[in-house]
C-alpha cells in the first residue's frame, strides 16, 4: 500500500484527505497500514483538518472484556470514523467486564452506552473436571459457562438499553490429546464448540454474536494464534486476525443502523450459464450436469434460488432477445431458476443503468436497495458510472468461484430474520396479480373493494419489536420524519402513558402484506404530536393512510387531546410525503423547503372513508 | 550487518512511518519523539519484523532501553535466527 499520497495531503492540509483516507481503510488488509491510517486519522484531527460537509452520526460505544483492548480499539474506532460514524468510547480494564458489566452504579453504566462489545476470551473457556467426566456433567458446565455470558448480557441490557455484540471463543490451534480430542465433550476443542452453539442458539435479539470462532477457522486457526502477543501485552489474537475481527465488528455496528439490500440484479449470458443464447441456441449453452462448467453455473443458480428464498428479490438485466431469453428459462431441462422467480425482467438492447433504473421504479425501490451482478467489466462500468447508488459486484473468471463470491459479497445476510421476510417473495408476486386486476378493473373504488382487505391495528408488543425496528431503520421514501430507533429503543416505548404507538397489518385476497405501517406518537398538553410515521410502499393508494388517520384520531380522543400535529422532515429520498399531510386535510403552521409543520383540529375532523375493514384497534382487547 | 547499516535502514522505515520522522542516532529514545506514541511503536515493530524478516522474542523489546540496543537486538535476531 502507497501511503505517500496520503501523508502528502495530510502535510498539505488538503481535505481531499478524507476521501482518500476512507478509500485507503477499505483496501487496508494490514494491521500495521490501518494502524498507521488510524494515526493519520487523528494527526488530520489533531491539526484542525475537517471533512468537507461530513454528514456525522455519533455513537456512544463500549469495549469490554477478557484481554487487552488496546490496540483494538484503535482499529474498530478507525473503522467506524472513517464511515461516518463519531463515537465516543468507554474502554474497560484488562479482564474486568464482568465486574464492569454488573455495578449499576459503575463508571460503565454511568456512561450509558449505545452498543457494548464484550469480548471474553477462550483461555477462560475450559472444563475444570476430569476429561473422563460424564457427558452430562460437561455439558451442563458447558451450559452454565453460555448461560452466565448471556445473562451477563441481558440484565446489562435491560438496565441500560444497550445493544449487545457479545464475542464467542476462538478454538484451540493445537495437537494437544490427539484422537482424543473429538472424544470427550471436556477436551477445550469440544468443550467450547458447545459453548459457541449454546451462546448462539440462545442469543435473544438485542445480543449480536461476533462469531470469532468462525473469523478464526476462515483464517487459519494457527495463523490466529499469537502466543507473544498474549504474555506480553494480553492480546485477543494474531494481529491479523484482529484486522478481521474489528472489521466484523464495525459491519455489526454499523448494520445496527443500515438495512441489507433487497434485490439481486443478474445478467445472463457467461453469468447463469455458459455462452450466449442469442449465438449458440438452447442446447449450446453451458448449464447442467454434463460438464463441469455447466455443473458450476447450476450450483450458481442453486445457490440464488436459497437467496430468493430467503427472501431476496431477483431480477433480471441483460442485453440480449427477450424471447430467447424466456424460452431458455422454460425449456432448459437443467435451469434451476424459472421466470416466475424474477420479480423482473428486462432483456433488450437498452443501457444496463437505465433497465436498473426501470427494474427500481417497477419495485418501488430505492437503487440502493439493489445489487447487480455481471461478468463483464464495461457493463458494471456503465452501472457505477450511471447509477452510482448500486452495489455492483464483478463476478471473476471462473465460474467456480461464483457462489463463493456471492456468499461473501456480505449483501444480503439477514440481522434478524421477522415472518415477513420470509413471505416478501411471494408478497411481490402477489402484486403483480394485483397490477393485473388493477388493469381490468374499471375504477380505483371498485378495484380496492375487490380486494377485500382487512386490517389489524396493534400497540408496539414484544413480540413485534424485531419488526418494528428493522421497519423504522429501512423505510426511507414513505417516512415522514425517518427517525431511526434501535429495538432497545422500540421496545422503551411499549406501554408509556404518554405515548400513542402502533403498527398496521394488511390483508388482502391475494396474501397477506404483513406489518406495514407504523405510528409513533406523543401526548402534551392535549395535543397529539406524531413523532413517526411511515408505510411500507408496497401498500401505497390502499387507502391505509386514511386508516390509519382514523384511528389516530381516535386514539388522540380516547386520551383527551384536541390537536393533531404532524411534522415533515425531508430527506433525498422521502419527497412523496412531502405534502402528505396537507393532502389528508391537515393545516400548514410552518413550513420550510426542509421542514413543514402542520395541524389538524380534532373538532373540524371528518372521518375518511376507506375500502379497508379494520377487524382490530390498537389498545382495544381482542 | 552491523548497527550503522542497521540504523540506515531503520531510518527508511522511520520515514515510512512518521510524519516528521527524527533522525536516528544510538542514543535516541522514544521519549524524545513526541511522535512516538505507544501506538506508533505497535506499528513500528510490525514493520522493523516485515522489513529485516526476524520476530522478537517474548518480552526482549521491551528491554531496549535507546534506538542503538535496539539495533543491536535485531542484529541479534538476524543471525540467530
Amino acid at each position: 500500500m502507497d501511503l505517500t499520497k496520503i501523508k502528502q495531503l495530510l502535510v498539505n492540509d488538503d481535505t481531499c484527505f478524507w476521501p482518500e483516507l476512507a478509500t485507503l481503510t477499505r483496501q487496508a488488509a494490514q494491521f500495521d497500514e490501518l494502524l498507521f491510517l488510524s494515526s493519520l486519522r487523528k494527526k488530520a484531527v489533531a491539526r484542525g483538518l475537517k471533512e468537507a460537509g461530513a454528514d456525522e452520526k455519533h455513537l456512544r460505544l463500549a469495549i469490554v472484556g477478557g484481554c487487552s483492548l488496546y490496540p483494538l480499539h484503535e482499529l474498530l474506532i478507525h473503522l467506524l470514523e472513517t464511515e461516518g460514524v463519531v463515537c465516543e468510547l468507554f474502554l474497560g480494564d484488562y479482564d474486568n467486564y464482568v465486574a464492569e458489566m454488573m455495578d449499576a452504579e459503575g463508571a460503565l453504566a454511568k456512561f450509558q452506552p449505545d452498543v457494548i462489545c464484550v469480548l471474553p476470551v477462550g483461555q477462560r473457556c475450559r472444563y475444570l473436571g476430569a476429561l473422563t467426566d460424564l457427558r452430562e456433567a460437561v455439558h451442563a458446565a458447558g451450559d452454565a459457562v453460555a448461560v452466565q455470558l448471556l445473562d451477563l448480557c441481558r440484565n446489562f441490557h435491560e438496565r441500560t438499553g444497550a445493544e449487545v455484540i457479545l464475542g464467542n471463543f476462538i478454538l484451540p490451534a493445537r495437537h494437544d490429546l490427539g484422537t482424543f480430542r473429538s472424544r470427550t465433550p471436556a477436551s477445550d476443542w469440544n468443550f467450547r464448540k458447545w459453548v459457541n452453539f449454546e451462546l448462539g442458539l440462545n442469543a435473544p435479539s438485542f445480543v449480536r454474536i461476533c462469531d470469532l470462532e468462525f473469523l478464526a477457522h476462515r483464517h487459519g486457526a494457527l495463523a490466529a494464534e499469537d502466543a507473544r502477543g498474549w504474555f506480553e501485552s494480553k492480546q485477543l489474537c494474531a494481529s491479523a486476525l484482529l484486522v478481521e475481527v474489528c472489521r466484523e465488528l464495525a459491519r455489526l455496528i454499523l448494520a445496527l443502523r443500515q438495512p441489507p439490500k433487497k434485490v439481486l440484479v443478474l445478467d445472463l449470458d457467461n453469468t447463469l450459464w455458459g455462452g450466449t443464447v442469442a449465438d449458440d441456441g438452447l442446447e449450446g449453452i453451458e448449464l447442467g450436469d454434463t460438464s463441469p462448467r455447466g455443473e458450476a453455473f447450476k450450483a450458481f443458480q442453486k445457490y440464488i434460488l436459497s437467496l430468493k428464498d430467503r427472501g431476496v428479490l431477483l431480477a433480471v438485466c441483460s442485453k440480449n432477445d427477450l424471447v430467447r431469453a424466456q424460452e431458455a428459462f422454460e425449456r432448459h431441462p437443467e435451469m434451476v431458476l424459472r421466470t416466475a422467480d424474477f420479480a423482473a425482467f428486462k432483456a433488450n438492447w437498452e443501457p444496463k443503468s437505465d433497465n436498473i433504473r426501470q427494474i427500481a421504479t417497477e419495485l418501488n425501490l430505492g437503487l440502493d436497495s439493489l445489487v447487480f451482478v455481471d461478468d463483464n467489466p464495461a457493463e458494471i462500468e456503465i452501472v457505477r458510472q450511471f447509477a452510482p447508488a448500486v452495489t455492483t459486484i464483478l463476478l471473476g473468471p471462473d465460474p467456480a468461484e461464483y457462489v463463493g463470491q456471492l456468499q461473501d459479497c456480505r449483501m444480503f445476510e439477514p440481522h434478524t430474520i421477522t415472518t415477513e421476510d420470509i413471505q416478501r417473495s411471494g408478497q411481490y408476486r402477489a402484486e403483480q396479480e394485483r397490477h393485473n386486476l388493477l388493469a381490468s378493473a374499471a375504477d380505483m373504488d371498485t378495484y380496492l373493494v375487490s380486494l377485500v382487505m382487512e386490517a389489524t391495528i396493534t400497540e408496539f408488543v414484544l413480540a413485534d419489536v424485531p419488526r418494528l425496528s428493522q421497519l423504522i431503520n429501512k423505510s426511507n421514501q414513505f417516512n415522514l420524519t425517518t427517525h431511526r430507533r434501535t429495538e432497545a429503543e422500540v421496545q422503551s416505548l411499549i406501554n408509556q402513558p404518554d405515548h400513542v404507538c402502533f403498527s398496521v397489518r394488511l390483508k388482502d385476497r391475494f396474501g397477506d402484506h404483513g406489518l406495514i405501517s407504523i405510528v409513533i406518537g406523543r401526548v402534551h398538553d392535549k395535543e397529539l404530536e406524531i413523532d413517526t410515521w411511515l408505510m411500507s410502499c408496497r401498500v401505497l393508494k390502499r387507502q391505509v393512510e386514511e386508516t390509519v388517520l382514523n384511528e389516530l384520531i381516535r386514539l388522540a380522543r380516547v386520551r383527551g387531546c384536541t390537536r393533531l400535529t404532524g411534522v415533515y422532515i425531508a430527506t433525498p429520498k422521502n419527497e412523496m410525503v412531502r405534502d402528505f399531510y396537507p393532502r389528508l386535510g391537515f393545516r400548514p403552521k410552518k413550513v420550510t423547503s426542509i421542514r413543514g409543520e402542520f395541524t389538524q383540529e380534532l373538532a373540524e375532523f371528518q372521518p375518511k372513508s376507506t375500502k379497508i375493514k379494520t377487524i382490530h384497534h390498537a389498545y382495544e382487547p381482542n | 550487518m552491523n548497527q550503522t547499516e542497521i540504523l540506515l535502514k531503520l531510518q527508511t522505515i522511520f520515514n515510512d512511518i512518521f510524519l516528521e520522522p527524527p533522525t536516528l542516532s544510538p542514543e535516541l529514545t522514544a521519549k524524545e519523539v513526541p511522535e512516538w506514541d505507544s501506538l506508533l511503536h505497535i506499528s513500528l515493530l510490525l514493520a522493523v519484523e516485515k522489513a529485516f524478516d526476524i520476530r522478537f522474542r517474548v518480552g526482549e523489546v521491551e528491554g531496549t532501553k535507546s534506538v542503538g540496543e535496539f539495533a543491536d537486538l535485531i542484529a541479534r535476531r538476524i543471525t540467530e535466527k
